[in-house]
């Protein structure tokens, strides 16, 4: 096995985004790269590939100037046979030429694309995948995972050209950064399959960073025969400025996965906390819940007292909505709840949720850490205002926040520390926190799990199911079904599907 | 690899640290300079325009930002509790103000004051100033009004506000602390910076047009000494008729800085605290990437 190293520090301004020493590139391997967001991985990706903008950012790879690493004949190979498929698909297409036009510009023009679109819109007709090819796109439109898959559609093209080219002995880098954040088990696996087959073809270097733990299980089931050529890296953090790279344990994973789950405490008096009508209208769309994966039973959605529910369907269809719908957010149509025994329709006045709703019955946790909480706040800050039953001191919160914050102490100056300065990780575990303390009975989770490493998911879940088994209701949307699968009995997962 | 502050970035690093101590420099010298050949009168005189232009400035900022505030947060409450009548009202009131160009309706807010000096019925310096500066405020607020609206719109499309919302965080702090306080602070500053620049031009502008074509008695009797009222006294603009007279006889040009230096010091005043302001503005929206 062949490869390099890397010692990566990256600073802004004088402030240290990133430093790592001994990050490694497995020539002709595949990496998946773990670790919880905002911890450098793409940075460092991206450092490496000679993305980066050394007028804005100082940095440095091997001790030597950036400039001395992009002129290196490595990065200058891997340039010209790789691609690098960003994380965020929408900001990545212009606007003013369609899809098509950027499917086939520069380097991938004159390449076939039409049996790679086919393999990742498995199901779709040829004429679906060409109307789709002639969208200018916009924020909405095409879909998130679209527009996910027609990156990988680019980055398909580049390792075509790779496998046809004659044998040449240069360095490949192809990097995938969260290439299934918008897609759903179903495609991932269509993305995979699709990648795993082209590696066979003609090996290269592979790095997936991601935060989706299920893949492991996907490996291991299907791909077995290449575990010998799949490297499994966690970034963690040193310190504040330095993260340390090391081998993830997929074993620990499956273990754990396969586990006995923790029995839910029976509660004796069987106590509703909310139940749901199962249809309802919004935006023009007629919604229903159902008891089945088949979406043929329709069912309300009932949580008792204590107990975990999980509401799956596939991206898109309404499950934040429909939490968004429950907390008053938006309204919707022939909408019917009772939530604590307060009865709410769709003509149920708005101020019934400042007034007896929002922190004192329920409260819910946003999907995106970075967008619901104050970022300007220090950690401290976003504590205050809550409408907590006692006055929250500073070492009261100090012992709090280490319920999920202890791989180091917790001090005053971590609560002095502004939000837009923690990491993704850690912001999600403060956006979890934030909720948690207001200890109402019903608490809605939309992906409590985005953002977070491994070690952070068990702890999460620890706390979750501690709340449980203390009597709070809990309602989880998310995307990780292995996960939640796992933990919640079947008769407490529910299928939210659109009535045609 | 260094990770400290890089050198020199300190004020001076900043453009608009660079245009402060340039403004106070030049304030300095042009103190220093006149001090020394400007005639003790006329000097007083000076000073003390300077300051009430200041002091008023400063007012009418402090009067804009609360104006602007309150009615703002009028705006969201009206909003919020779908009060349609009360919210055309008060956009009707506002666009209304703004439908009059600034200068002609302070214009017209000091006519008033004026006549409310020349009755008695504002007895000391103090009132006059508070009521120059609310009259300069009214008219600029819609601007800061304006901003102040963007920022909360902005703020209440994002979940930020909503998952604040749902914590049972008020919704009165989400607006003001964790929107307009931590969030818009510095775009407030940096419209305060302007909201400065725009007071001492129109009350310059203002006070001008008022000491020399409406009523030099009321000016000269009642309303305070401003870099305005002094530009436009008549030795002021011999003063700038000589600066005039240099363009076509440049050897008259030394006597300027000697014999006609109540003029040019005001005007002088006048550019150079605009200019500074309006980089000073530049220079923090530049540094904040506002």
């Amino acid at each position: 096995m062949t490869g390099r190293t890397f010692d990566i520090a990256v600073a802004a301004a004088g402030r240290s985004i990133v430093r790592v020493v001994g990050y490694p590139v497995f020539d002709d391997r595949i990496t998946f790269l773990f670790g919880e967001s905002g911890i450098g991985k793409s940075v460092i990706s991206k450092a490496l590939y000679g993305f980066m903008n050394s007028a804005e950012l100082q940095i440095e790879i091997n001790e030597k100037p950036y400039g001395s690493h992009l002129r290196d004949p490595w990065t200058q190979a891997i340039k010209r046979n790789s691609f690098f498929v960003f994380q965020e698909p929408s900001s990545h297409f212009n606007p003013l030429m369609t899809i098509n036009d950027q499917l086939n510009e520069g380097s991938l023009a004159g390449m076939q694309e039409e049996d790679i679109l086919s393999r990742l819109w498995r199901n779709s007709s040829t004429a679906l995948i060409r109307k789709l090819l002639d969208v200018f796109p916009k924020p909405y439109r095409p879909s998130g995972g679209e527009k996910q898959r027609i990156l990988l559609a680019m980055a398909f093209k580049r390792i075509d050209a790779w496998i046809a080219s004659a044998p040449s002995g240069e360095p490949t880098y192809f990097v995938f950064d969260e290439p299934t954040g918008s897609l759903d088990n179903t495609y991932r696996n269509l993305f995979l399959e699709l990648l795993f087959e082209k590696y066979m073809q003609k090996s290269f270097t592979i790095v997936i960073i991601t935060h989706d733990y299920s893949i492991i299980s996907e490996i291991y089931n299907r791909y077995r025969h290449l575990i010998d050529r799949v490297h499994f890296k966690e970034l963690s953090r040193l310190d504040e400025n330095r993260v340390a790279v090391h081998d993830f344990s997929a074993e620990e994973y499956l273990d754990w996965l396969a586990a006995p789950r923790p029995q839910p405490v029976k509660h004796l008096v069987v106590d509703p906390v909310l139940e749901i009508q199962p249809r309802f209208s919004i935006f023009g769309r007629r919604l229903a819940i159902y008891a089945d994966s088949e979406r043929t039973r329709l069912q309300p959605l009932l949580i008792n007292k204590g107990d975990m529910v999980y509401l799956k369907a596939p991206s898109g269809v309404g499950k934040t909505t429909l939490a968004k719908i429950i907390m008053g957010i938006y309204r919707a149509e022939q909408f019917s709840m009772t939530l604590d025994g307060i009865a709410v329709t769709d003509r149920s006045a708005m101020s019934l949720w400042p007034s007896s709703i929002w922190g004192k019955r329920a409260g819910m946790v946003f999907q995106h850490a970075d967008e619901s909480l104050n970022l300007a706040s220090t950690v401290r800050e976003t504590f205050k205002g809550l409408p907590l039953k006692k006055r929250l001191s500073e070492s009261a919160l100090v012992n709090y926040l280490g319920e999920l914050f202890d791989g180091r102490p917790v001090t005053g100056s971590f609560l002095r520390k502004k939000v837009a300065h923690l990491s993704g990780g850690q912001k999600q575990r403060l956006n979890l926190l934030r909720t948690l303390i207001l200890g109402t009975g019903l608490i809605i989770l939309d992906e409590p799990l985005n953002g977070l490493d491994f070690l952070s998911v068990k702890k999460v879940l620890g706390l979750l199911d501690e709340k449980r088994a203390a009597g709070v209701s809990l309602l989880m949307i998310s995307h990780n079904e292995e996960i939640f699968e796992h933990f919640i009995d079947e008769e407490n997962i529910y299928y939210l599907g659109e009535i045609e | 690899m260094k990770t400290g502050r890089p050198a020199g970035a300190g004020l001076l690093s900043a453009k608009d640290g660079r245009w402060l101590c340039f403004w106070i420099g030049a304030l300095i010298a042009l103190g220093i300079w006149d001090h020394l050949f400007l005639n003790r009168p006329a000097f007083e005189r000076i000073i003390n325009g300077f300051i009430n232009t200041v002091f008023i400035a400063l007012l009418s900022v402090v009067f804009t930002l609360a104006m602007a505030w309150v009615i703002t947060l009028a705006f969201h409450r009206l909003g919020s509790a779908n009060n349609r009548s009360g919210f055309y009202v008060l956009s009707f009131f506002l666009n209304l103000i703004r439908s009059i160009p600034q200068i002609v309706g302070v214009l017209f807010g000091y006519i008033g004051i004026a006549a409310l000096v020349t009755a008695g019925m504002l007895p000391g310096k103090a009132a006059i100033f508070l009521l120059m500066s609310i009259c300069m405020s009214g008219f600029i607020m819609p601007e800061v009004i304006d901003l102040l609206r963007e920022r909360i719109d902005h703020y209440v499309k994002l979940d930020f506000f909503n998952a604040l919302r749902v914590c049972g965080v008020s919704q009165w702090r989400i607006i003001n602390f964790d929107i307009l306080w931590k969030n818009s602070r510095i775009h407030i500053l940096n419209k305060l910076i302007s909201v400065f620049g725009s007071a001492v031009f129109l009350q310059c502008s203002v006070d001008f047009i008022i000491s020399v074509g409406l009523s030099s008695d009321v000016n000269a009797v009642t309303l305070p000494t401003t870099l305005g009222s002094l530009l436009a006294k008549m030795d002021s603009k011999q003063d700038i008729l000589a600066i005039g007279n240099t363009l076509t006889n440049p050897a008259y040009l030394p006597q300027l800085f000697f014999q006609h230096l109540q003029g040019l010091t005001v005007a002088s005043l006048i550019v150079i605290t605009l200019l500074a302001v309006y980089q000073i503005s530049c220079g923090y929206a530049e540094r904040h990437r506002l």
